[in-house]
C-alpha cells in the first residue's frame, strides 16, 4: 500500500494518526534501516483501538515499528514495504494500585516516572531503575528488560512482572499470569515477552509486584587498588550485608564523578535506619582492613549523575554486557586498559553491566574483541545504542547459543507475516 | 487443539530392545508388579500404569530415549520424585514414563559466583546441604523438600513457605540444559541472567513437562541470613489475623514467611504431635518468620509484635534459638499429614487470592463446605495469599470424591472471582486443566498452545496436561473425574 492509502486506512479507525514531524522522524529513524519508509505514526488511546489497528496492519501486512520515547535499543527494524509507527504513550491509564497487596496494574504507555510518582504517595515503589527514567514507558521497559543497579536486591524486570496483556500480530488481545504475587497457572508468557523487544506482540497492560519505600536510603563509594577492590567485592558478597545495589565502576565513571581512582565500588543500602547504619559501619570495617577509601554520599545525586553519564550525551556506542561475577573486576580492567575513558558499570552479583564509549570512533573490531573476551569466559555483549551504520554492519545481539531454532520458530508462530518490529531481534 | 495420541497398536518389543540398548536392562522397567510404584504421583486418587518406565542417567541417554519416542510417536511423561499434587507426572495409557531418579549428581558448586549446577533428580534440600557449610542456602522450600526433586520443582515452578520474600523457583533458576521432545539438546540461559535471546529459561520453568525434559539446572544460592526470629501469634478471629498480615506488609516489613492455620488444623496438629505450642482454643494462629541482619530482625520483630497486639493477638511467642524455631515450625510442617487424625482422606486444594481478600474468602470457603457437607481445614501461606484448603472426606463412601472435587472446583472459581489464580504452586497438571478457562480466554489458551506446538510438534510431551482439550473439557470447568474418564480412580 502507498503511504497515503495507509494513512487514510488508519484515520478511518482511530483518531490518533499523525504524519510525523521532522523531529519525530529524526527520532524514529534511529530505529529503522535507512531504506525503510514510514507512512504515519498511530497513537491508540484505548485497548480496542490498539487491537483494531494491529488487526488492520495484519490484514494488509503493514510492518510495524513500536516506539514510545527516545529509547531506541535493539537491531534496526527493516520494513520490506511501507510501514507504520505504533506509539503507546496515549494508552497510559493506571488500572489498579492494590496498595494492600503491593501490586499495580497499568497500561503499557504510562511513563515510568509518572507511575513511580503515583506509587510514592502510598509509600511504595516499583523496584526498577531504568535507563531513560524520565521518558521511557512501562511497555518499553518490559520490552527491553530495562533496569539497572536495583537488580542486586530485586532481580530483573522478569522477576517483578506478575501478569501481562498483549496484542498479537493478528490483532487478538491475549493475557498471561494474573494480578496476584504467586501464580503458576499456564505458561509464563511474562518472561517470554520481557526483553523480546516487541517482536512477539505489542504489550498493552502489565501487573507488577511492588515494594515499600525504605525508611533510610544511603550510598557509599569505595575506591583504591584493584586487587583490594576485588577482595572487598568478594567479602561483601559473602557477608551478611544486604545491599540494594552494588556496582563495580570504571575509572572513566569515577573521573566524571570527581573521584580520582582506577576502580570503585558504589553500594546502596535501603531499609530501617538502624540496619542501614549498621551495614555501613560493617562495610567501613571491610574497606579499612583493605586500605580502601570509603566515602559516604549525600542523597541519590550520584546515581542520577551516573544515569546521565550513560544516557544523556551525544551519540555513542552503548552495550549491555554480562560477565561471571568473579571475573568482573578483571574484565573491567582489561576493557578500560585499552580505553581509559570508557564508562563501565557492572552489577556485582549478577555480572550484568553497561559499557559506553563516548567516541563513535571505536571500531567494530574493538567491540568484537571485547565480545570475544566476555564470551570466552561465559559472558556476552549486546549493542544497545550505536550509529546506524554500525548497527548495520555488526551482529548486535551476539547470541552464541544453540536455541536459535526454537527462538525463530516462536517468532514464526507468533508473527507469521513478520510485521512486528521485523529484524529487530530474531 | 491437543489430542492424546493413541499408540495402542504399537509393537513394544523392538522399542524395549532399543531402550535396553541405550540404558541397560536394569533401567527399563516393564513388569506389571514393578510398574505399580509409578502409577500415580502425589495426586493419589488417580492411577494409571505406563507401558514402560525408563531410568536414564545422563543428558545423552534422555536425548536417545526421546529420539526413540519421537521415531515411534510414543507419548512420554517425565517424573521426578513423584510428589507433585496436580497429577503432572500421572502416566497416561501407553506412555513411556521417564524417571529422573538416577540423575542425582550435583555437577558443580561455584561458591564464588553463588551458582550450583545439578541434575534433575537431585533432591531439593541436598542443594542447601551441599552449600550450607560455606554459609549459603537454596531458597525455594516446598514442604516436600526432603523428598521432592529439583527437576520436579522446575516443572511445577514450586514455591514454599519462604517465597514471600525470596520468590519461587523461577526466580532462582539461571540456566537449563533441555532435551526437546524430538531429542535435540539445547542450552538456555547460563550462569549469568538475561543472556541474549528470548528468555526460554523463564518460559520453560513451570511448563509442567510439556516442553521437554531438563537435564542440567543452574541455580542461584543465597547467603544464610545472620539472624532469624519466628513469631507465633494467636487470634480470636480470622479478621484480626488477616489485618495483622496486611498491616505487617503495609509497614514495609516483608517477612521470609507468614503462615496461617485455622482451629481445625491446630487441633489436628496438637492431636498428632502434641507440640504444646499451638493454643487449641485459638481461632487462627499466624507464624511469622523474619530474617536478615540482627539489628533489623530485632526491630522488625518488635514492630510485628506491636502490630499483632494492636489487632488483638492474645499471646505472642518469639523463637530465636534454632531448636525453638524448629519446634514452632514443626506443627505447620506436619499439618497436612495430621489431617489423617481427623478424617480417613483429605483433598488438598491450591488457589491464590489477593491477601486483602482473606477474611471474605475464608468465610465463603466455610459456607461452601457447609453447603456440600464437608469440613474444610485451612493451612496456608497467608503472606502471599496462597490458600491450601484441605477438604476432609471418606473415600470409601460412594460419590464422595466427586463431591469433594466439585467443592474444590467451587473454591477455585471463588479465587478467580476475587482476582486470584487457580494455582499458586502445585501446578495445573491433569487435575485442574478444565478450570483454565475460568482464568483464560480461548485466545489466551491458543497462544499458550502455540508455545507448546513450537516445542513439541508431535504432541508427545505429557499430552493432555495443563491446557484443556474440547474432548474432556468441552462443557467448561469440570473436576478431575470428568477429565480423567479413562483413568481408574482409587
Amino acid at each position: 500500500m502507498e503511504a497515503t492509502e495507509i494513512h487514510q486506512a488508519f484515520i478511518e479507525i482511530l483518531e490518533g494518526v499523525v504524519l510525523p514531524s521532522s523531529a519525530q522522524l529524526d527520532q524514529i529513524k534511529k530505529s529503522l534501516t535507512p531504506n525503510s519508509e514510514l507512512a504515519c505514526v498511530i497513537y491508540p488511546r484505548t485497548q480496542t483501538e490498539l487491537n483494531q489497528a494491529i488487526a488492520l496492519a495484519s490484514k494488509h501486512q503493514i510492518p510495524i515499528l513500536t516506539s514510545d520515547s527516545d529509547l531506541n535499543w535493539g537491531g534496526l527494524v527493516d520494513f520490506p514495504t511501507m510501514g507504520i509507527g505504533v506509539n503507546s504513550s496515549h494508552l497510559n491509564q493506571l488500572i489498579d494500585h492494590a496498595v494492600g497487596d503491593l501490586t499495580v496494574t497499568c497500561e503499557a504507555g504510562i511513563k515510568f516516572k509518572d507511575l513511580q510518582n503515583i506509587l510514592a504517595k502510598s509509600g511504595q515503589f516499583l523496584a526498577i531503575d531504568p535507563a531513560y527514567a524520565e521518558t521511557a514507558t512501562i511497555g518499553e521497559i518490559v520490552n527491553t528488560a530495562n533496569t539497572n543497579s536495583f537488580r542486586q536486591r530485586y532481580g530483573g524486570i522478569r522477576d517483578m512482572l506478575l501478569g501481562i496483556s498483549f496484542v498479537r500480530a493478528d490483532g487478538e488481545l491475549v493475557k498471561a499470569g494474573g494480578r496476584v504475587v504467586k501464580n503458576v497457572a499456564g505458561y509464563d508468557l511474562m518472561k517470554l515477552m520481557t526483553g523480546a523487544y516487541g517482536t512477539l506482540g505489542i504489550i498493552s497492560q502489565v501487573t507488577f509486584r511492588l515494594y515499600p519505600l525504605p525508611q533510610s536510603d544511603r550510598t557509599v563509594i569505595i575506591t583504591g587498588k584493584a586487587d583490594a577492590i576485588n577482595v572487598a567485592r568478594a567479602k561483601i558478597l559473602t557477608s551478611t550485608l544486604t545491599p540494594w545495589s552494588m556496582d563495580i565502576i570504571s575509572q572513566g565513571i569515577l573521573i566524571k564523578l570527581g573521584i580520582n581512582a582506577e576502580i570503585g565500588l558504589i553500594i546502596r543500602f535501603g531499609g530501617l535506619n538502624q540496619g542501614v547504619d549498621e551495614q555501613i559501619s560493617r562495610l567501613a570495617a571491610i574497606a579499612q582492613a583493605l586500605n580502601l577509601e570509603i566515602k559516604a554520599l549525600t542523597g541519590n545525586k550520584t546515581w542520577q549523575d551516573m544515569q546521565n553519564l550513560f544516557w544523556q550525551s551525544d551519540p555513542a556506542i552503548i552495550c549491555k554486557i554480562g560477565t561471571l561475577p568473579n571475573l568482573a573486576v578483571t574484565n573491567l580492567l582489561k576493557i578500560s586498559s585499552k580505553t581509559p575513558s570508557v564508562a563501565l558499570q557492572i552489577h556485582a552479583s549478577s555480572g550484568l553491566g553497561i559499557l559506553k564509549y563516548e567516541s563513535s570512533n571505536i571500531s567494530i573490531a574493538d567491540i568484537q574483541q571485547i565480545r570475544n573476551l566476555l564470551v570466552s569466559t561465559g559472558g556476552f555483549l549486546t549493542v544497545l545504542e550505536a550509529p546506524i551504520n554500525f548497527k548495520q554492519q555488526f551482529d548486535i545481539w551476539g547470541y552464541a547459543g544453540n536455541a536459535t531454532g526454537i527462538m525463530s520458530a516462536l517468532k514464526q508462530k507468533f508473527d507469521p507475516q513478520n510485521i512486528l518490529n521485523p529484524h529487530r531481534f530474531i | 487443539m491437543l489430542t492424546i495420541p493413541k499408540p495402542q497398536t504399537i509393537n513394544w518389543q523392538p522399542i524395549i530392545k532399543e531402550f535396553e540398548a541405550i540404558l541397560g536392562k536394569n533401567n527399563v522397567v516393564r513388569t506389571r508388579e514393578d510398574l505399580v510404584a509409578y502409577e500415580c504421583d502425589g495426586l493419589t486418587s488417580y492411577k494409571q500404569q505406563p507401558a514402560l518406565v525408563v531410568l536414564p542417567r545422563s543428558t545423552q541417554e534422555v536425548s536417545q530415549v526421546l529420539k526413540v519416542c519421537d521415531r515411534y510417536s510414543i507419548p512420554f511423561v517425565a517424573r521426578g520424585a513423584g510428589t507433585g499434587l496436580s497429577g503432572g507426572a500421572l502416566p497416561i495409557a501407553n506412555c513411556v514414563l521417564i524417571v529422573t531418579a538416577l540423575m542425582k549428581q550435583i555437577l558443580e558448586v561455584d561458591l564464588e559466583n553463588q551458582r550450583v549446577i545439578v541434575q534433575p533428580g537431585v533432591i531439593n534440600n541436598w542443594v542447601t546441604q551441599a552449600v550450607s557449610g560455606a554459609g549459603f542456602y537454596y531458597a525455594p522450600d516446598p514442604s516436600s523438600q526432603i523428598i521432592c526433586s529439583i527437576g520436579g520443582n522446575i516443572a511445577e515452578n514450586s514455591g514454599g513457605v519462604h517465597c514471600l520474600k525470596y520468590g519461587v523457583t523461577t526466580n532462582h533458576v539461571l540456566g537449563l540444559k533441555v532435551v526437546l521432545p524430538n531429542g535435540e539438546i539445547i542450552d538456555v540461559g547460563g550462569k549469568i541472567p538475561e543472556m541474549p535471546g528470548y528468555d526460554l529459561t523463564g518460559l520453560f520453568v513451570g511448563s509442567e513437562g510439556t516442553l521437554g525434559i531438563t537435564t542440567e539446572i543452574t541455580l542461584k544460592i543465597l547467603k544464610t541470613p545472620e539472624a532469624v526470629h519466628v513469631l507465633l501469634a494467636d487470634f480470636e478471629s480470622v479478621d484480626a489475623a488477616a489485618s495483622t498480615v496486611s498491616d505487617i506488609i503495609s509497614a514495609g516489613i516483608i517477612p521470609a514467611g507468614m503462615e496461617m492455620m485455622d482451629n481445625m488444623s491446630i487441633n489436628a496438629v496438637e492431636d498428632t504431635i502434641a507440640s504444646g505450642c499451638y493454643p487449641r482454643d485459638a481461632v487462627v494462629i499466624l507464624l511469622i518468620e523474619l530474617d536478615g541482619l540482627e539489628v533489623d530482625v530485632e526491630e522488625c520483630s518488635r514492630q510485628v509484635e506491636a502490630i499483632a497486639r494492636n489487632n488483638g493477638a492474645r499471646d505472642i511467642t518469639t523463637a530465636i534459638a534454632p531448636e525453638h524455631r524448629l519446634k514452632l515450625w514443626k506443627g505447620r510442617k506436619a499439618a497436612f499429614a495430621a489431617m489423617g487424625k481427623l478424617s480417613p482422606d483429605y483433598y488438598v486444594q491450591d488457589g491464590v487470592i489477593p491477601r486483602t481478600k482473606l477474611p471474605l474468602v475464608l468465610a465463603e470457603i466455610e459456607e461452601l463446605g457447609n453447603k456440600y457437607g464437608y469440613k474444610v481445614a485451612n493451612v496456608f501461606h497467608a503472606g502471599d495469599g496462597n490458600l491450601h484448603p484441605l477438604i476432609l472426606y471418606d473415600n470409601s463412601q460412594k460419590g464422595a470424591l466427586e463431591q469433594v472435587e466439585l467443592l474444590g472446583g467451587e473454591i477455585l472459581k471463588l479465587c478467580v472471582r476475587v482476582g486470584g489464580s487457580i494455582s499458586g504452586e502445585h501446578g495445573i497438571g491433569a487435575d485442574k486443566k478444565c478450570y483454565m478457562p475460568e482464568m483464560f480466554t480461548d485466545a489466551d489458551l491458543e497462544t499458550m498452545q502455540w508455545v507448546r506446538e513450537v516445542f513439541d510438534q508431535k504432541n508427545l510431551a505429557n499430552p493432555g496436561k495443563v491446557l484443556p482439550s474440547p474432548r474432556t473439557c468441552g462443557e467448561g470447568a469440570k473436576p478431575s473425574h470428568h477429565q480423567l474418564l479413562e483413568i481408574p480412580r482409587f
